[in-house]
């Protein structure tokens, strides 16, 4: 039976896909985004420890599928008014393609609303495996420099594209989702890169997530160093001023997954 | 001279140019909140003129006499007339009911840190001097104290169970606001004219009419008022109009029954004012006001009227119900703590075909409410799964004012419980709020919905402390031996509340009142005497999620895993995890899991416990012959509740508060968001709460941003309507905004927050409620 590693179940999440949703978090990520959220994922897909108020608390639990469904089904109510579901998110669920293929696979076999956060790192065969069980994609696109993306968070943007046409090309509603990252994904001309390529792929609706400090705490917990601890937050005209400027070219621009 | 105008036209509707409603509101809340005695005074003389005759006669001549001699006033911008004092939201004593317990207070009265009011020397001296000798020995309080038997006034004593409506009027009554609409106020003096004189021996129909005669009178000096103030020269032409339209509108109530929306909402309010008069009562509250108001108001659109015009009269209305507050002791305005009067209305709802009640005025109503925004009137929204998707988002929308009001309630469990307890279908459907959270059949219901408080988790300090020495006990015989004393208590509740009952039969019977009740007139009873149609008692079970967090922790930590034995734990509770037993408290609140995480074993606890107790209590009948019904609520109680109960295994420290809300999880116990919270409420099963129940929930403001945002919330109700949970309300602040009010009161005058069941102004709660507030805005995402 396949096992998934999972570090967290949240649920009423609203601002990750339609409806109310629950999403699964997937241990395992093979980038280093410096404002990760979730640093306690990054690396190979294997249980680990932090310190939290000075005890050790492990992170992970290997899960089967039917104990992952045992505890989102707890929501199925909400998920039936709101048009709402699941969402496996990370880390990186391409990591865990195998056994994100199947729990997904389960939950649409109940019509209960499906998608994924990924992005997109791995090669097109992990995709490739969760895309016919998958209604809607979130596909973070951050930043879009070849270069600068393999230097600050390792992510090699031909992978990136490969994975984001394949996306595309499937069934799947795909929402590409900016983090705005001051000083790293907020630069101009990256925003300007993002917009020429999605608009060359015909894309009409975008997510903008604005910068938070909810990881911060995380980074202390692990005993790593936290690069953006004094990054301020976005004021909101800076939030409206990325959102006009992709609207410019008739995408719709969601903040925060509400519009 | 004034009869020159006796002519209505429509020129008075349209001669408004600007709204004054915001004047109106600031009119109310520029002083400072005093204690009147006027009708203190009024009724007392009205008394000792009718020493010997029947008490109800005697209670109905000193409404009429307290009606036909209280000062009357119109103030600025009005067009609905009735205050119940000259000066804005006064505070009414009724010795007749406890003359005491003012007597301790009234030097600390205007400083108290709840819902304070100024008292002045003169009249603390003519309530000294005059009042309290009167009424020294002959209140209701008297008789109380002298009947409790020695069993009930021990559950007192052992802080289990609290008495209510022990020094004032009963209230928790919804009056067939729709009857008198529908026939005005001479149909009721004809037609108790003709039962008295067919029975002339019955005081009920005599003391009845002595009101009604009483009030057609009031009217007649509201009119006589208006008519001197439209003399005034320092009055404006449009004002005058206005006036002597509204002196001709009480000359025709009257006798009239109402002709327009205007008429009705003029009645209505008077009708209210009386019953105030009547009883100072808590929660003369105000029903299905867009059913019973929508042929009126569909009447008057027809006919032309502006909807400005209607719109400024239902505004003057809403303003109007902020100024009737109620005169608490220190130790209930800690249980009720900012004025929760109890104009409640609850909007929307199945009608008796099953189908969707929503019409034009219920939106209306929530509209008007974006521009009003204050504490009263408490409006409510009835949910059930044919609700319009409009008028649901609209209830969301005013959910995001951020003031917690409307709060919903779900015809999907309430009706059902009424039924089960011998409500008509018809009945059942036609349901609304009284009070706070309580639910009653308007019009057709004596439901003492407030009548006891009863503390499960004191009752199970008791049991522990009782067993201490046990520890060859099994977590069954614990169990059994909680709903043993529970049984037990129950009984001496439901004793104590029989004396409160008889003595309100006794002491204060309500005629007018009840003439607006069915069946009363019918049955020739007060609704003291039991003419009611529905006679239920509604005793509120307080501390169930502490309790089912603490028997979890027993059954884990004792009986499971073996930690310590179970007279360890208790050596711990009485140590208030202090010493040693300090690494205890932390394990116990972090390593076990609690009541609000979706969690069926605990959650079955409170579940098993919560259905025991409401079956016990439905097994007895009150002195009217109705049944007792279960409420899970604790208004503001849970906070002095709390300081009653000490340490107990779920972590809690001495004194701290119990959980908020009534079925709510202990503050800061839920970790998984509000979803969790919803599953976890919905086990306890809701139908058996016919009484009351309240959940709090706490919502970021940035959760219900924009459409989808307003939509996910919605979806969100129809889960929460799916899962037959009885009642929720929201506050919707951010922390960040009430630590500043906090720190900055001057800045956020207008601040309203959720209470428990009602909204109040932040600024008017004492620090340790605020702080409760805040704290439960803490977790929900
Ligand atoms: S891809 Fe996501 S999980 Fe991986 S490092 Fe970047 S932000 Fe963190």
């Amino acid at each position: 039976m396949t096992r998934g590693l999972v570090f967290n179940i949240q649920r009423y999440s609203i601002h990750d896909g339609t409806g109310i949703r629950t999403i699964v978090f997937l241990k395992g990520c093979p980038l280093k985004c410096p404002w990760c959220s979730n640093p306690e994922s990054q690396g190979p897909v294997r249980p680990s420890v932090w310190m939290k108020d000075g005890a050790e608390e492990p992170l992970g639990k290997w899960m089967s599928v039917d104990e992952v469904l045992h505890e989102v089904e707890k929501d199925e109510i909400f998920y039936r008014t709101s048009n709402g579901g699941v969402t496996l998110s990370g880390g990186e669920v391409l990591m865990q393609a195998d056994f994100a293929a199947e729990l997904l696979k389960e939950v649409k076999a109940l019509g209960i609303s499906t998608a994924i956060e990924t992005t997109g790192a791995l090669p097109l065969k992990q995709i490739r495996k969760v895309l016919p069980y998958t209604d809607q994609v979130l596909f973070d696109l951050k930043i879009m420099d070849p270069d600068k993306a393999r230097q600050i968070i390792g992510e090699k943007i031909s992978t990136i594209k490969q994975n984001f046409e394949e996306a595309l090309n499937s069934p799947a509603h795909v929402i590409p989702r900016i983090p705005l990252i001051p000083g790293y994904t907020t630069p101009p001309e990256n925003l300007r890169q993002i917009r020429d390529y999605v608009t060359g792929l015909g894309i009409k609706e975008i997510h903008i997530l604005p910068f938070h400090q909810y990881g911060s705490g995380k980074y202390e917990y692990l005993k790593r160093s936290y690069r953006l601890k004094d990054t301020p937050l976005l004021k909101q005209e800076e939030v409206n001023t990325v959102k006009a400027f992709f609207e410019s070219a008739q995408i719709k621009t969601v903040v925060s997954g509400l519009e | 001279m004034a009869e020159m105008y006796a002519v209505s036209n429509n020129n008075f509707m349209n001669i408004r140019k600007k709204s004054l409603l915001d004047d109106m509101k600031t009119f109310l809340f520029q002083n400072e909140r005093r204690i009147s005695l006027e009708r203190a005074i009024l009724f007392t003389k009205s008394h000792k003129q009718t020493e010997g005759e029947p008490q109800i006669i005697r209670r109905a001549k000193a409404t009429a006499y307290i009606l036909d001699h209280v000062k009357i006033s119109i103030r600025p911008g009005e067009l609905l007339v009735g205050n119940r004092t000259v000066r804005p939201r006064s505070g009414i004593l009724s010795p007749e009911m406890d003359p005491y317990w003012i007597m301790k207070e009234m030097d600390t009265i205007h400083d108290r840190p709840q819902d304070a009011f100024y008292f002045t020397e003169a009249d603390k001296r003519v309530y000294r001097e005059q009042l309290l000798p009167y009424w020294s020995g002959r209140s209701m309080k008297d008789f109380i104290n002298g009947k409790i038997p020695k069993n009930a006034q021990k559950a007192v004593d052992d802080l289990v169970i609290k008495l209510n409506q022990t020094d004032k009027g009963q209230g928790h009554i919804i009056m067939d606001f729709q009857a008198i609409l529908n026939h005005g106020v001479g149909y009721y003096i004809d037609l108790l004219s003709r039962k008295s004189a067919a029975q002339p021996e019955n005081n009920f129909f005599i003391s009845a009419k002595v009101i009604f005669e009483a009030m057609a009178r009031h009217f007649l000096r509201y009119r006589k008022e208006a008519l001197q103030k439209a003399k005034s020269t320092e009055i404006t032409e449009a004002r005058k109009v206005e006036l002597l339209e509204m002196a001709d509108m009480c000359k025709r109530l009257s006798s009239q029954k109402p002709q327009s929306f205007y008429e009705a909402l003029q009645l209505l309010w008077m009708t209210s004012i009386v019953g105030q008069y009547e009883s100072n009562a808590s929660s003369l509250s105000l029903g299905r006001m867009d059913q019973y108001l929508y042929p009126f108001y569909k009447k008057s659109v027809e006919e032309g009227v502006p909807g400005a015009f209607i719109r400024e009269v239902l505004g003057d209305f809403y303003v109007k119900t902020n100024d009737v507050v109620l005169l608490r002791s220190r130790e209930s305005a800690k249980c009720f703590a900012g004025f929760p009067t109890g104009y409640t209305v609850a909007l929307g709802g199945l009608d008796q075909y099953g189908q969707s009640s929503v019409n034009e005025l219920s939106y209306l109503m929530l509209d008007l409410y974006h521009s009003i925004r204050l504490p009263q009137p408490n409006l409510s929204v009835r949910i059930n799964e044919l609700i319009p998707r409009r008028f649901l988002n609209k209830t969301c929308e005013t959910i995001r004012l951020g003031t917690g009001i409307p709060q919903i309630f779900n015809d999907e469990v309430i009706i059902p419980g009424f039924l089960s307890k011998g409500v008509s279908l018809d009945d059942a459907r036609d349901y609304a709020v009284v009070g706070c959270v309580e639910t009653t059949i308007p019009g057709k219901t004596y439901g003492l919905h407030d009548i006891a408080l009863f503390n499960f988790l004191r009752i199970m300090e008791i049991s522990l402390y009782e067993l201490r020495d046990r520890d060859d006990l099994t977590f069954d015989q614990l169990v059994a031996y909680l709903l043993k004393r529970i049984d037990g208590y129950v009984k001496d509740v439901t004793i104590g509340s029989d004396i409160v009952d008889l003595a309100h039969r006794e002491f204060a019977p309500i005629p007018f009142l009840s003439a607006l009740v069915e069946d009363c007139i019918d049955n020739g009873k007060d609704i003291t005497e039991g003419g009611a149609r529905y006679n239920f008692s509604g005793v509120q079970g307080i501390g169930e999620a502490n309790l089912a967090d603490s028997l979890f922790v027993i059954k884990k930590l004792v009986f499971e895993q073996h930690e310590m034995k179970f007279s360890e734990l208790v050596d711990a509770l009485e140590a208030d995890f202090e010493g040693k037993y300090k690494n205890l408290q932390n394990h116990v609140i972090h390593d076990f899991d609690k009541y609000g995480n979706d969690n069926p074993e605990i959650d079955m606890i409170a579940a098993k416990i919560f259905r025991h107790y409401a079956l016990e209590l439905g097994k007895y009948r009150n002195i009217r012959g109705g049944e007792f019904n279960a409420g899970a609520y604790t208004v503001s109680a849970h906070i002095p509740l709390g300081e009653d109960v000490g340490a107990t295994p779920d972590g809690r420290k001495a004194h701290d508060q119990l959980a908020d809300g009534g079925l709510s999880p202990m503050v800061g116990r839920d970790r998984l968001g509000p979803t969790a919270v919803l599953k976890s409420v919905s086990k306890i099963d809701n139908v058996l709460c016919v009484n009351g129940s309240l959940l709090n929930l706490k919502f970021q403001p940035s959760t219900l941003q924009g459409s989808s945002g307003i939509h996910k919330f919605a979806d969100f109700l129809m889960a929460f309507t799916k899962l037959k949970i009885r009642h929720v309300q929201f506050n919707v602040q951010s922390r960040d905004t009430l630590f500043d009010a906090q720190k900055h009161p001057e800045n956020y005058a207008g601040l309203i927050v959720r209470v428990a069941g009602y909204s109040a102004f932040f600024v008017d709660l004492n620090k340790k409620i605020q702080d409760d507030i805040i704290a439960r805005c803490e977790h929900v995402l």
